[in-house]
């Protein structure tokens, strides 16, 4: 079973968020992968008791999943709503994951839905008009356009979303309280060097040194292999260092030595 | 020495890169010299290196004293202000107690280093001198850096001598443990070296003399002599790094794995059919240059944003015929079919660059722009090969800046920022030089940059044909200072038989130009 755990807020991002509930205004994550911002959104439904429903955008998203199509059951032909109606009509909240994946035209029917009138033509079903029930709130998330696959948001889509939340690698001590909520040993120096050469290789990532930058996801498991018995330095290998190959030999070697002269045997 | 010389190339590039994290400073660049000893210049951000080849011990030995040195240089540049000249005893006592200093500063995240710096005082105190072949002073100053550093020195010492120096060592000693105690700097240290020279009783402006680990590159260590020291230092370094294993120090084995994928690198660069210097094109050498000079962030940065789109990632398309079907597309009448097309420039180009005389004037925007067009293609992962030619000693020469199985990296830079603007334009005689590679290789566009005409163009006019017959699209960029002139250029470059020539007046719209025709 997997455990859920709770997001650390850290930025004071629920705060923000809550007031943007409050008054009625779409909110957009901006940040690199592996920030928790799937976490955050889902904490925040739960404090609010809110249903929610995700949809994770990509190349292959069409607009049939938002809006619906039309089927065929039992010789009668029904509209099956996609999850935009669906969550317009109950009132949920709605979380578009990496919105920035899609292809513009897809987008482009969401823009309709969240405008200010807060409601949809659906001309894919009868041409009726879908008005979101009170209550509806969206949250959008975006990686930054040095994220491969990812798109520029058209302009007037970002303006839907006027609140903006940046969510960025945390600090180390803050990263290491989180990565310790998911481990069950106690390993914190090596947790400490690791979450060092994470951001060590961000850095290195962010002059474009390398390619690959290491998220949460990744420090997170490098605390289990440890909690699993292995030694820091063949996690850290493991976690951080063999995805370089990828890469070619000079960018793994480059790594594997960060990694040589941060762990000792 | 081709293959001594495409070892610099990835040397330079792994150490640039472990110089900048061990460091975390982006701008640091580091070149070799067998001229002088390893030392850093802050101001400059430049770290100077002695050469593998000039270090004692076998190969491996080699580049682990390679590596440590560079840990230390990156050390420096970390946590020193400033870095005194060692010339004379009181910056060479200062930056002696400033690499205890760094050293144990640095050895708080860089845990896996203790081996490595065990071996490394291993060759450092094998290639210190005996006491007795210093003269004068400077015999006291040597003996306190090998007490202070070693633990030992390597001959005899006058006992009052050995008094003052023990004492001045202690002190050292104390003063660098206050000095990480309190978190006190450079300038702290620097109050306290007085005082060590009063101890010593010595001039604070004595000479040292120069002890360069490569004066002694022919000395052979044995390994049970080299383990002899190791179990000296490692007792004597107790204190410090706890208990190592001097056999595990003296095997490196942490270090091996790494060490063979430079091997192998080497070897992967060695005998690739044709090489270079058999067909008289020459490989810039000097690694004593600073690229940044020529890197033009805001241009490169532009370019990148202005093409991102061309990087290659994969793109939807529609299709008569696909892997999947999409209903939507179908009833609307489109092409139903769906596949993911890769979107990447795959037009394999080769570059001369022209370096006459005519273009001194310009030459550094000239190389700026021209570099960030690397900078660009390497960046949307274009294949690609950069030739540029001058004259030097009334001889044209080729140069290679990067073949196109070697990736773009501050190496080829290097290469670059060095050739200096000389000389006519002897075209044809380049196009014969090149053609054997451009024959084997067969890229899909040869492009030339040049701001003249060339002083041969009959004999260019043959070689551009024999060229094209290979199925290689000549492609020609006339650089002028005004449109007017540039055009004449282009127009005058029309008639050697190029299929393409574009004008260019200003240097910086050299790269977009270039991507355009890649992109057509």
């Amino acid at each position: 079973m997997v455990k859920e755990t709770s997001y650390l807020d850290w930025n004071n991002s629920i705060q923000i968020l809550n007031k943007a509930h409050k008054a009625d205004l779409f909110v957009l994550i901006i940040g690199p992968k592996g920030t928790g911002k799937t976490s955050l959104v889902r904490d925040f439904a739960k404090s609010k008791n809110a249903k929610l429903e995700s949809i994770n955008f990509s190349l292959r998203t069409r607009e049939s999943h938002l809006i619906g199509t039309k089927t065929l059951t039992n010789g009668t032909v029904s509209f099956e709503e996609g999850l935009l109606i669906k969550s317009m009509s109950e009132g949920s909240m709605l979380y578009l994951d990496e919105i920035n994946s899609a292809e513009a035209d897809v987008l482009l029917r969401l823009d309709e839905a969240l405008d200010d009138r807060r409601q949809i033509t659906l001309k894919e079903s009868t041409g009726e008009i879908v008005k979101a029930k009170e209550g509806w709130f969206v949250i959008a998330t975006i990686n930054p356009l040095t994220h491969s696959g990812t798109k520029e948001l058209p302009p007037q889509l970002l303006s839907r979303f006027p609140v903006r939340i940046r969510l960025e690698y945390p600090p180390e001590d803050i990263e290491l309280e989180i990565v310790k909520k998911h481990v069950s040993g106690n390993h914190d120096s090596e947790i400490i060097q690791a979450i060092k050469l994470a951001n060590i290789l961000r850095q290195a990532t962010a002059v474009e040194e390398l390619f690959y930058s290491p998220s949460l996801r990744e420090t997170i498991a490098f605390g289990k292999l440890l909690d699993g018995g292995m030694s820091p330095k063949e996690s850290a290998k493991i976690v951080f260092g063999n995805v370089y190959t990828q890469w070619g030999n000079i960018e793994y070697q480059k790594v594997s030595d960060i990694i040589t002269s941060m762990f000792g045997n | 020495m081709q293959s001594l010389q495409l070892r610099n190339e990835s040397l330079v590039e792994i150490t640039t890169f472990l110089v900048r994290r061990w460091s975390e400073r982006e701008n640091i660049t580091v070149e070799f010299s067998d001229k002088m000893e390893t030392k850093t210049r802050l101001k400059e951000n430049r770290v100077i290196l002695t050469p593998i080849e000039k270090r004692m011990g076998d190969n491996f030995q080699r580049y682990r004293q390679f590596r440590t040195s560079l840990w230390y240089e990156a050390m420096r540049i970390k946590f020193c202000k400033k870095i005194l000249s060692n010339d004379h005893a009181f910056g060479f006592i200062l930056n002696t107690m400033e690499t205890r200093r760094v050293e144990q500063l640095g050895r708080k995240l860089w845990k896996g280093m203790d081996e490595e710096i065990v071996f490394n005082y291993a060759y450092m105190f094998v290639s210190r001198p005996q006491l007795h072949t210093v003269y004068g002073k400077a015999r006291i100053v040597e003996a306190f850096y090998q007490y202070f550093m070693f633990g030992a020195f390597k001959g005899e010492m006058q006992a009052s001598h050995f008094e003052r120096i023990k004492k001045a060592s202690e002190f050292a000693k104390k003063i660098v443990d206050e000095s990480i105690e309190r978190k006190h700097d450079t300038d702290w240290l620097e109050k306290n070296v007085n005082e060590i020279i009063k101890i010593l009783d010595i001039d604070s402006l004595l000479t040292i003399p120069v002890s360069l680990p490569f004066m002694k590159v022919d000395m052979i260590v044995s390994e049970e002599e080299l383990l002899k020291f190791l179990i000296v230092i490692s007792k004597n370094k107790e204190g410090d790094f706890g208990k190592i294993d001097p056999k595990a120090a003296l095997s490196g084995e942490n270090i091996y794995d790494e060490y063979k994928v430079l091997l192998d690198e080497n070897k992967k660069n060695d005998n690739k059919g044709l090489t270079s210097e058999s067909i008289g094109i020459q490989i810039p050498t000097i690694t004593n240059v600073d690229e940044t000079i020529i890197y033009d962030m805001n241009l490169i940065n532009n370019l990148k944003i202005k093409f991102r789109e061309l990087k290659s990632e994969w793109k939807e398309q529609h299709l008569s015929s696909g892997d999947e079907f999409d209903e939507e597309n179908y009833i609307e009448g489109n092409e139903p079919f769906f596949t993911d097309i890769k979107k990447s420039i795959k037009t394999r180009i080769v570059i001369l660059l022209d370096h006459s005389s005519s273009i001194a004037s310009d030459a550094l925007e000239y190389k700026k722009a021209t570099l960030a067009l690397c900078e660009v293609l390497a960046y949307l992962k274009v294949k690609f090969a950069v030739y540029a030619f001058n004259t030097h000693n009334r001889a044209v020469i080729c140069w290679l800046i990067k073949p196109d199985n070697m990736k773009w990296n501050n190496s080829s830079a290097k290469r670059l920022t060095q050739i200096v603007a000389n000389g006519s334009t002897p075209l044809a005689e380049v196009y014969d030089k090149m053609f054997p590679i451009l024959q084997s290789k067969r890229p899909d566009i040869f492009l030339t940059l040049t701001d003249g005409e060339p002083s041969d163009p009959d004999a260019v006019r043959n070689r551009t044909k024999s060229l094209k017959r290979l199925g290689i699209s000549m492609i020609a960029l006339g650089l002028g200072s005004n449109t007017i002139r540039a055009t004449i250029i282009a127009n005058n470059l029309k008639h050697l038989g190029y299929e393409k020539t574009i004008a260019v007046s200003r240097l910086h719209d050299i790269p977009s130009k270039v991507i355009r025709i890649l992109d057509a």
